[in-house]
C-alpha cells in the first residue's frame, strides 16, 4: 500500500485500538467467567452478544428509548437467558469431556443464529443515535466507540468488584478455584454456575447493547465474537482476570494497526496469526497462569 | 454364513452396485450419489480427528476450500489435469493442518477447537485478498469438462479410501493409542504415547481427505468462489453427519452421511434456515441424549464388534 504513515494516523490508531479494547475485554471477561468457573468454553458467548444487539434494536424501535439506556434491561434479559440455558443444557456438561461442552455449546449457537435468521430476517439493522466525533488536535474520537469504551470499561470494573468484594463473588472464585471444597464450605455450586452464566451473558448482552449503536446488526455479526472473546484471553493469559484487559486493548491495538496497512478483512487473519504465535511462542498469555 | 460373512458379501455387492452405476443411472441420480460419497469423505475425514482424538475441529471446511483452491489454481494456471490436482491439493491441505496442528495440539483444553473455529474465515480473508492468484471475489472458472463420471468414480475411490483407512486406523494400536487420548490424556502420557504427535498425525491424516475431495468439487463444479468453498454450513453438516452415525467408529460417519444427505435433499433443502436450526438441535440433542450415536447404540444392544 502507497500510505505514508503520519504520527497523527498513528496516534489515531492508538486511540481507536484502546477504545475498541475495552469492549473486547468486557466481553471477554464473560467467557472468562464461565471458562474459569466450569471448565466450559461457551461457543455461544458471540451469538449472545448478537441477541443482545436485537433486544437493544427492539427497545430503541418499540419505545424510542435512550440505547444506552436499555443497557441494563439488555443485561438483565440475557441474564435470564444465560442463566435458563445453564439450567436446562448446560450443567448437564460441565462434568463431561471437554468434548460434549463443545460440541453442545456449537449446537446452541447454530440454533440461536438461526432462530435468529427465522424470527428477525437477514436484514440490516441499525440503531441511529449518536453518530460523529470529538476531535482533540488530529486525533478524532467516536461519539459511540467512546461511549462504549466508558460504558465497557465501568461494567468490566464492576464485575471486578462483585467478584473481589461481595460474599457471592467470593463464593464464584472460590468455585472456580476449587468446586468440592466451595462445596464443603456451603456454597451452591449449582446455583453459582447459574449465576455465572448469567452474569457472563449479560456482558455478552452488555456488548451487543454497544456494538449496535456501531455497526449494523444481523443474525451472523455474533459469531466472529467468540473468537476474539478466546484472543483476548488466550493474549492475558487464561483464568487470569487483569489479563483480559491488556489482551483486549492489544486486540484492539493490533487489529487498528493491521488495518492501517491492509484492508479491515485482514486485519482479522493478522489476529489469528497473532493466536496462532502466541500459542506457538507463549501459550500461557503475556501475563502468565492462573490467577483467580 | 456368519453374520460376518454376510456383511463383507454385501459390502462386495454394494461396491460392485455402485461401480456399474453410471452405466445405467439418470444424470440426477450419478449427481446424488458422488454428493453421497463427498460427504462421507468429509464426515469419515472429521471423525479421524474428533471421534478418535476427542479434538473439536469447528473448521474442517477449511480444509475442502484450501483443497478447491490449489487444485482449481493448479487446473487453471499450470494446466495439471484434474487427478494430479486433486491430489496436490491433499498435500496443499496437510501443509495447512500442519501449520495449525503444530502449535495448537501441542496443547491440551480447548486452544485446538477455537483455533479452527478461525480458520475457515482467515483462509477465506486470505484467498479474497490475493486477487492475482485466486481471483478474488470473482472466482475461479474452470475450462469447460464433461467429466460427470470419473469424477463419480474419484470421488468414490476418495469416500472408499477415507472409510478403509478410518477402519485400518481403529484397528491398529496407533488407533487405540489415539482412543487413549480421548480417554484420559493424561493417562496416555503416562504410559508414554507421544500425545502431541499422535494428535498432530490423526489431524493430519484428517485434512488429506477434505483437500482432495475440495479439488475433485472445485472440478466438478467448473467454478469456485470464497463464499462457496468456505461455507460453515459445510463443517456443521460434517459434525452432525458423524454425531447422529456414532463417533468414532468405522461406519457411524456413513451411515450419517448417507440418512442426513436422503433427508436434506427431499425434505430440508426447502427451509434451508429451519434445516440449521434442526442441526444445531440434533448436536444439541445427541450429545445429551445419544453421545455414541446410532450405531454406537447399537453396537451396545447387540453387542456388535467395535469395528462396525
Amino acid at each position: 500500500m502507497n500510505v505514508a504513515i503520519t504520527p497523527a494516523m498513528l496516534g489515531q490508531v492508538v486511540v481507536s485500538g484502546i477504545l475498541a479494547g475495552a469492549l473486547y475485554a468486557m466481553v471477554a471477561l464473560g467467557l472468562a467467567l464461565i471458562f474459569g468457573v466450569m471448565r466450559v468454553i461457551n461457543i455461544a458467548h458471540g451469538p449472545l452478544l448478537m441477541l443482545g444487539a436485537y433486544t437493544t434494536f427492539f427497545i430503541y424501535q418499540a419505545l424510542g428509548l435512550n440505547p444506552y439506556l436499555t443497557v441494563p434491561i439488555t443485561m438483565l434479559v440475557l441474564f435470564i437467558l444465560g442463566a435458563l440455558l445453564q439450567r436446562t443444557l448446560v450443567y448437564r456438561v460441565v462434568d463431561a469431556p471437554e468434548l460434549s461442552s463443545l460440541l453442545l455449546t456449537f449446537g446452541i449457537s447454530i440454533a440461536l443464529v438461526n432462530l435468529a435468521q427465522l424470527a428477525f430476517t437477514s436484514n440490516l439493522r441499525t440503531v441511529e443515535y449518536v453518530t460523529g466525533s470529538y476531535t482533540l488536535g488530529p486525533l478524532a474520537f467516536s461519539k459511540s466507540r467512546l461511549i462504549a469504551f466508558v460504558v465497557a470499561a465501568a461494567l468490566a470494573g464492576l464485575v471486578f468488584l462483585f467478584l473481589q468484594r461481595t460474599r457471592l463473588g467470593k463464593a464464584i472464585r472460590a468455585t472456580s478455584q476449587s468446586r468440592e471444597v466451595a462445596m464443603v464450605c456451603g456454597v451452591d455450586v449449582q446455583r453459582i454456575h447459574r449465576i455465572t452464566f448469567g452474569i457472563a451473558a449479560a456482558l455478552a448482552g452488555a456488548g451487543g447493547a454497544l456494538v449496535s449503536v456501531i455497526v449494523a446488526i444481523q443474525p451472523e455479526m455474533g459469531q466472529i465474537w467468540t473468537f476474539k472473546s478466546f484472543l483476548v484471553i488466550v493474549l492475558g493469559g487464561a483464568g487470569n482476570y487483569p489479563g483480559a484487559l491488556l489482551g483486549g486493548v492489544l486486540l484492539g491495538l493490533v487489529e487498528q494497526l493491521a488495518s492501517l496497512f491492509l484492508t479491515t478483512q485482514l486485519s482479522e487473519a493478522v489476529a489469528y496469526i497473532l493466536l496462532v504465535l502466541i500459542l506457538l511462542v507463549r501459550p500461557t498469555g503475556l501475563l502468565g497462569g492462573r490467577q483467580t | 454364513m456368519t453374520p460376518r460373512g454376510t456383511f463383507r458379501l454385501g459390502l462386495v455387492v454394494l461396491v460392485a452396485a455402485l461401480a456399474v452405476y453410471p452405466a445405467v443411472g439418470t444424470g440426477y441420480g450419478l449427481r446424488a450419489v458422488l454428493q453421497i460419497f463427498m460427504w462421507i469423505a468429509l464426515a469419515a475425514s472429521w471423525n479421524l480427528i474428533s471421534g478418535l482424538t476427542g479434538y473439536v475441529s469447528f473448521g474442517h471446511v477449511a480444509f475442502f476450500g484450501a483443497g478447491a483452491y490449489t487444485g482449481a489454481i493448479l487446473i487453471t494456471r499450470a494446466g495439471w489435469s484434474w487427478p494430479t490436482a486433486a491430489l496436490a491439493g491433499g498435500l496443499a491441505a496437510c501443509v495447512v493442518a500442519l501449520v495449525i496442528g503444530y502449535p495448537c495440539l501441542r496443547l491440551k483444553g480447548p486452544y485446538f477447537a477455537i483455533a479452527m473455529l478461525g480458520l475457515n474465515e482467515v483462509l477465506r480473508a486470505l484467498v479474497s485478498y490475493f486477487e492475482g492468484l485466486t481471483g478474488g471475489g470473482n472466482g475461479i472458472s474452470l475450462p469447460t469438462l464433461e467429466a460427470t463420471v470419473p469424477v463419480y468414480y474419484a470421488m468414490g475411490l476418495a469416500a472408499a479410501a477415507v472409510t478403509l483407512l478410518t477402519y485400518l486406523v481403529i484397528t491398529s494400536r496407533f488407533g487405540l493409542r489415539l482412543m487413549t487420548i480421548r480417554e484420559d490424556e493424561v493417562a496416555a502420557e503416562a504410559m508414554g504415547i507421544d500425545t502431541a504427535r499422535h494428535k498432530l498425525y490423526a489431524f493430519l491424516l484428517s485434512a488429506a481427505g477434505p483437500g482432495i475431495v475440495g479439488a475433485l468439487a472445485a472440478r466438478d463444479q467448473g467454478y469456485i468462489e470464497p463464499i462457496s468453498v468456505f461455507p460453515l454450513a459445510t463443517t456443521i453438516t460434517m459434525i452432525v453427519m458423524v454425531l447422529f452415525g456414532g463417533k468414532g467408529t468405522v461406519w457411524g460417519p456413513v451411515l450419517g452421511a448417507v440418512v442426513l444427505f436422503v433427508s436434506q435433499e427431499l425434505v430440508w433443502a426447502r427451509f434451508p434456515y429451519l434445516h440449521q436450526l434442526l442441526f444445531g438441535s440434533i448436536i444439541v440433542a445427541v450429545v445429551l441424549l445419544m453421545p455414541r450415536g446410532v450405531l454406537g447404540v447399537l453396537q451396545q444392544r447387540y453387542h456388535l464388534p467395535r469395528t462396525i
